[in-house]
């Protein structure tokens, strides 16, 4: 504290503000730092259950592609070499919690159709719709589950800067403004107290004036 | 059944076999100078040697103890242990460790291996009786070739992923991706190459039935642009089937009598399964199925005539349940399908093809233990594939749904003998 404030009167009304502002501030924020939390609970909860779910959709979804070819035939160079033309795209968007802007995905189907329908003509097709739909369920599903982890993760970087605030304010702030208030009010009352002793003090000699003045009066 | 035609002298034909260049000769070279199969008296003359030696092969397949130990197993490794002591050790044990994949690599590598050594040891007319066999998968490997090309795919790695019993010659296989994609390019890929394939007859069948359709001149290209490879394959395959047909009732004999009735039930099949899958796709079209599907449809078979006129006009599950449950061969596997207990028609399928393939294998003197030892082989490779992805993904509850080969528990011989 090498600059101290000098303890005027204004200087106190000028720290006075900076307390309020200061305080209200950190109210904000531990409201803000609430919601956040929150919403990583809520975060947190959904993407366990979506990753419970995963490893046993994933298996049955393969699985169903060990039957389908069992039923049809090896058919996945038959699927390669069809038009490579995307049916399901990955849209971004942004979605705003509590000011904080998280990423998120959604699935969007293009008009692109069913290319290589006939796939199972002579054998197997049923299968190969079975596994075509298991397989769809498992890209919602991680599309879904990537979404959820990527606002996981933002949400937590934007909890761990909101809560360094918080502890900020209440911890190093507040308390050095409260410190500059408790200085300037002591310096203040110290500097009444010696205007009221100077008071007092010259009082004193005045009237001590006055009674030898009046003692010479009575003498002569 | 035939009549046993007397040959002059079967061993001067046995003589010349080495000269009839096999490789060069066109499908329909069977004319009146189709040497005769024989009976019980003459048929071991020919063909004597190379029957043995299918019937020596028939003992290669798993047995029942066998697939019980693999269905017991918990790994890979545990897998290619008890592979080891059966006939496929000999082609696994060069591997480190195995994968599905790997498996149905070597099996049927294998497969193309010994029937590839029976090809070579056989004469006239069984040579071109496995001739045909081959075409099947001939067909596949066009599709392939042809379907890869279109998309840029390296021709090396498209002949590795081809099957093996079905490769031509190599010069022509490697001259498909130089041919342009444009309609001059089409119209001399099939002049120049397809046409040279012992599979040219089926392409050119395939083209005169499109343009008959088609009403216009039918440009090679436009077919081979527009139409789905799926498509053209089910017409290929169904010109085969009509081809070998003919082929094997020309023989006649007992070959013609149990050959014939396994290629009827297979037209059948592909009927049934070409209207079933087609449910939900552009094939499923009202004015489309009068014309386009109903020209998939082989005109041997049970179905025919009645069933296919039928069967074009089927538009969703129930109707075909309908038509199929007409047909007494077909109904209980409809009711398979339908049963909902996660069977579908196509193991009914698989179930009825073995039970009739092992059929085949009793009686001698014949050229139908051939062609079941291929499709018999064809579903043991499927079997093994099955049970190594149970095992490696842990699906220990489904690893027994596949059927078993000249066993004793197989369902239709419990059923029998229940009856009994």
């Amino acid at each position: 504290m090498s600059d101290i404030p000098p303890p005027t009167r204004m200087n106190q009304q000028v720290f006075k503000g900076k307390k309020k502002a200061a305080s209200s501030g950190h109210r904000l924020l531990k409201k803000k730092a609430d919601a956040l939390k929150v919403k990583f609970r809520d975060y947190a909860k959904a993407i366990a259950e979506t990753k419970g779910s995963m490893a046993s959709d994933t298996s049955a979804a393969f699985f169903s592609l060990t039957a389908a070819t069992y039923a049809a035939g090896d058919f996945h160079h038959k699927v390669r070499e069809g038009n490579m033309r995307a049916r399901v795209r990955v849209g971004a968007g942004v979605d705003n919690v509590a000011g904080v802007k998280l990423p998120v995905f959604t699935q969007l189907d293009t008009g692109g159709g069913q290319q290589a329908e006939s796939l199972g003509l002579t054998g197997g097709g049923s299968k190969i719709d079975a596994c075509r739909t298991k397989f769809e369920g498992l890209l919602t599903a991680l599309v879904k589950l990537a979404s959820l982890q990527t606002s996981f993760v933002t949400l937590d970087e934007a909890m761990k800067v909101t809560n360094r605030r918080v502890n900020a304010l209440e911890n190093v702030t507040i308390p050095k403004i409260e410190g500059i208030l408790d200085y300037i009010s002591r310096e203040l009352d110290e500097l009444e107290r010696e205007d009221f002793t100077r008071l007092k003090k010259v009082q004193a000699s005045k009237e001590e004036k006055i009674a030898l003045k009046k003692k010479e009066e009575e003498e002569e | 059944s035939g009549p046993c035609r007397p040959t002059p002298s079967p061993c001067f034909r046995l003589f010349l076999a080495p000269f009839f260049s096999q490789e060069d000769a066109p499908t329909m070279s069977y004319g009146p100078t189709l040497p005769s199969v024989g009976g019980i008296s003459t048929f071991n003359i020919a063909h004597g040697f190379v029957e043995s030696l299918v019937r020596g092969m028939r003992n290669s397949f798993l047995k029942d103890s066998d697939y019980h130990h693999l269905t017991q197993c918990d790994t890979l490794d545990d897998c290619k242990m008890n592979l080891g002591e059966t006939d496929l050790g000999l082609a696994l044990q060069n591997m480190a460790a195995i994968s599905p994949p790997l498996v149905q690599r070597a099996a049927i590598g294998k497969l193309s291996e010994e029937f590839l050594y029976l090809r070579s040891q056989s004469v006239e007319p069984l040579s071109t009786f496995l001739d045909f066999i081959q075409h099947e998968y001939m067909i596949d490997n066009i599709m392939l070739l042809l379907k890869g090309t279109l998309s840029g795919r390296d021709i090396n790695d498209l002949i590795s992923l081809a099957h093996p019993l079905g490769l031509f010659k190599e010069s022509t296989m490697r001259s498909i991706p130089t041919f342009e994609s444009s309609p001059k390019g089409y119209a001399d890929l099939y002049q120049c190459v397809l046409v040279d394939t012992p599979v040219g007859l089926y392409f050119s069948k395939f083209l005169a039935e499109s343009a008959q359709a088609l009403g216009s001149a039918g440009e090679v290209r436009n077919v081979l642009e527009e139409v789905e490879i799926e498509i053209i394959k089910a017409s290929l395959q169904k010109f085969w089937l009509e081809d070998f047909y003919a082929f094997c009732e020309k023989l006649g004999g007992d070959t013609a009598e149990i050959m014939c009735e396994i290629l009827r039930t297979r037209a059948d099949t592909h009927a049934i399964n070409v209207t079933l899958n087609s449910f939900g796709t552009a094939l499923n079209e009202p004015s489309i199925r009068a014309s386009d599907r109903r020209r998939l449809y082989p005109s041997i078979g049970h179905l025919y005539p009645h069933g296919t006129a039928l069967l074009a006009t089927v538009g969703d599950a129930d109707q075909l349940g309908a038509v199929v449950s007409q047909f007494s061969q077909y109904a209980p596997a409809w009711q398979v399908h339908t049963s909902g207990e996660g069977k579908s028609i196509d193991d009914a399928f698989y179930e009825r093809d073995v039970a009739a393939l092992e059929l085949a294998f009793e009686g001698q003197c014949h050229f139908a233990p051939f062609y079941s030892y291929v499709k018999l082989k064809e579903q043991e490779i499927r079997n093994l594939v099955w049970i190594t992805e149970c095992v490696l993904q842990g699906q220990k509850g489904s690893v027994n749904e596949f059927v078993p080969i000249f066993s004793q528990h197989a369902p239709w011989r419990v059923k029998a003998q229940g009856r009994r």
